[in-house]
């Protein structure tokens, strides 16, 4: 840090620099682009930092690497016309990690192949352990909406893990 | 409680977000309830199987480098003074405590830290209250035999500050009597809390905490209006 980086956010960026990589990382499924993601809402941060309000800051962070993220979904769509998940040696990474952990690699796929509106809450509450007024600051909806988002991708996580039973059980 | 109001409840009581008095009574059904401790089980295996798979990305260190590099210009680099206590704040809270920017007192932090925590429990929760009266009659005896002491119950709809109901939480190990107001979309915990307690007015994410003496006893207003509307109820209150 040098006098001319603003200290704070560097210091909330460093805080919660995992929490940011980890989402990024199952928004957009790939190391490049996470950290990509998570640099360009590191710079708008600083640049918006004079706009912070008070409140949460992990969640106020939380919810410009978001946006940097779903911008780059946005882009790569319109690009690939593919899903960004779909794409992505991911399985074959988490394996790599986990040394052949096949459980792992299967929830792992499992969580990916959720909508990115259930992924998201879930990586949050679930991985992350948000409250659910953090996570509705940080997706910008109500309380409410969280709430079904959590209910909805649970329910699907359970029927994809009891329709694999011989690996998940 | 039954199955069919149990149920919706069982993620928010999975995820901690029920006030107390809606998680004993989940608790008392599932001591009764094989179906629902098996529903509970089942969301408890998808959480485990999130958590227990350390799906959890690092960042990677050429990324912390790179973030720890990148320089700004002046322009923004300044911060008011109050940022910083604004970050201190909530790097605290996630730390594991409230943010006690203005004391140090253990007995200040939890007292706090529970009138904070359990009002927005109560504003996650389907019901804020456990007993639902604007009278004061009926809200008053209620709370007798549930708490040491029967706090002064008033209704001040009148003013805009119209009772709404009570429901009893925690303040460290004392059960205490939560007067619940509304004004306009406000909803306004007034916990009336042990005689001795000591507490200081403070912020913390948005939410007002304010120090009002109640006939004698210490009381805690809790909620997100400003302070103007905060005094006005604190003065009806110091004056019932």
């Amino acid at each position: 840090m040098t006098a001319t980086t603003d200290p704070w956010i560097g210091e909330l960026a460093q805080q919660h620099l995992d929490a940011a990589y980890n989402l990024g990382r199952w928004l957009l499924g790939n190391e490049q682009d996470a950290s990509d993601a998570v640099h360009d809402a590191y710079v708008r941060a600083a640049r918006s930092a004079h706009t912070y309000a008070g409140g949460n800051a992990r969640a106020w962070w939380l919810a410009i690497v978001r946006n940097c993220c779903l911008a780059k979904l946005a882009l790569r769509k319109r690009e690939t016309h593919l899903r960004a998940v779909d794409n992505e040696p991911s399985v074959a990474d988490v394996e790599q990690r986990a040394e052949t952990d096949q459980r792992r690699a299967q929830v792992a796929e499992q969580l990916r192949a959720l909508p990115v509106e259930f992924r998201e809450a879930l990586v949050l509450r679930e991985i992350e352990d948000l409250s659910y007024r953090e996570i509705a600051d940080v997706l910008n909806v109500p309380i409410g909406t969280v709430m079904s988002r959590l209910s909805r991708g649970r329910a699907m996580l359970q029927r994809a893990f009891a329709d694999a039973p011989e690996k998940t059980a | 409680m039954n199955c069919e109001t149990t149920l919706p409840l069982l993620e928010a009581y999975l995820d901690n977000e029920l006030d107390r008095a809606e998680a004993r009574e989940v608790e008392a059904h599932l001591d009764t309830c094989e179906a629902c401790r098996t529903a509970l089980g089942k969301l408890d295996d998808v959480r485990r199987a999130l958590r227990d798979n350390a799906l959890k990305y690092s960042a990677p260190s050429d990324l912390r480098e790179r973030i720890a590099a990148t320089r700004f210009d002046t322009e923004h680099a300044r911060r008011p003074r109050w940022l910083g206590y604004a970050a201190a704040c909530a790097l605290a809270f996630f730390a594991g405590g409230v943010s006690m920017q203005l004391w140090n007192s253990p007995q200040h932090e939890r007292v706090a830290h529970d009138v904070f925590a359990s009002h927005w429990r109560a504003l996650a929760a389907t019901s804020p209250i456990d007993v639902v009266s604007s009278d004061r009659h009926t809200v008053k005896p209620w709370f007798a035999g549930k708490v040491a002491q029967t706090p002064a119950v008033q209704d001040f709809a009148d003013h805009g500050f119209a009772l709404y109901g009570g429901r009893i939480d925690y303040v460290g190990e004392t059960r205490v009597p939560v007067l619940v107001y509304k004004h306009g979309q406000h909803v306004i915990d007034v916990f009336v809390l042990p005689s001795g307690t000591s507490l200081s007015s403070m912020t913390d994410q948005g939410y007002r905490l304010d120090t009002v003496d109640l006939g004698g006893q210490p009381a805690a207003i809790v909620s997100d209006m400003d302070a103007a509307e905060t005094a006005k109820l604190r003065d009806l209150l110091k004056g019932s």
